[in-house]
């Protein structure tokens, strides 16, 4: 089974919410590549806290409506 | 696929043909000797212009084609995906010029350390943008 991203995000949902706002215009209000919003969304990359604050201010939320982090079992 | 992996695309492949030319003429002419071919300063003078007017001319073409976002900086994922593959590139060096010192410890055959060494900066290189392939795909 492939392995879980260790940051989960709402990216998707949250473009859809704001008047299906596109990927390009999300990377353009961020400073990024619409490629790097697409790693994003798919778990494949995680972004800098930095980038991760300027999505969530997109939005007109908060970092942890945007992101989630479950921590690996402890084993 | 973004500009700069567009870009990585055709770097990898401009070099992979340089490199492909280059070494068949060596070959070829080390086949002809019976021994390691001396360098030839003329072919490497080639092969470094065709290299550099065939970079210039697609990256131009890519440049255009791709508006506004080349002249964008990189990002902080593409600047990741390039320091990865750079530092990766750094191993693949060593290997073949690892190679040639010690067939010239060997052998005292100065002609292959050289094109041993010429081999290791190509693949260096041709590695460096596979890389940044590898990675662009990957996500990170």
């Amino acid at each position: 089974m492939a392995k879980a991203p260790p940051i989960t995000n709402r990216i998707r949902e949250l473009r859809e919410q704001h008047g299906s706002m596109s990927q390009s215009a999300l990377a353009e209000a961020v400073g990024v590549t619409r490629q790097t919003i697409i790693a994003i969304e798919l778990g494949k990359y995680s972004p800098s806290l930095e980038s991760a604050f300027r999505i969530a201010r997109v939005f007109g939320t908060d970092l942890e409506s945007v992101f989630g982090w479950q921590a690996p079992p402890r084993g | 696929m973004s500009f700069r992996e567009k870009s990585a695309w055709a770097m990898a492949i401009i070099l992979i043909g340089g490199a492909i030319f280059y070494f068949d003429k060596v070959a070829r002419l080390s086949q002809a000797l019976g021994e390691s071919a001396p360098p030839i300063v003329g072919l490497v003078i080639a092969y470094v212009v065709v290299i550099v007017i065939a970079s210039i001319i697609i990256m131009s073409v890519l440049a255009i084609s791709a508006g506004k976002e080349a002249d964008a900086p990189a990002d902080e994922r593409e600047k990741i995906i390039a320091d990865k593959a750079g530092n990766w590139a750094g191993y693949v060096i060593v290997v073949p010029a690892l190679g040639g010192l010690w067939h010239y410890a060997v052998n005292m055959d100065g002609n292959m350390l050289f094109h041993l060494v010429f081999l290791s900066l190509m693949l260096g290189q041709i590695a460096e943008y596979v890389f940044q392939i590898v990675l662009y795909r990957r996500g990170v």
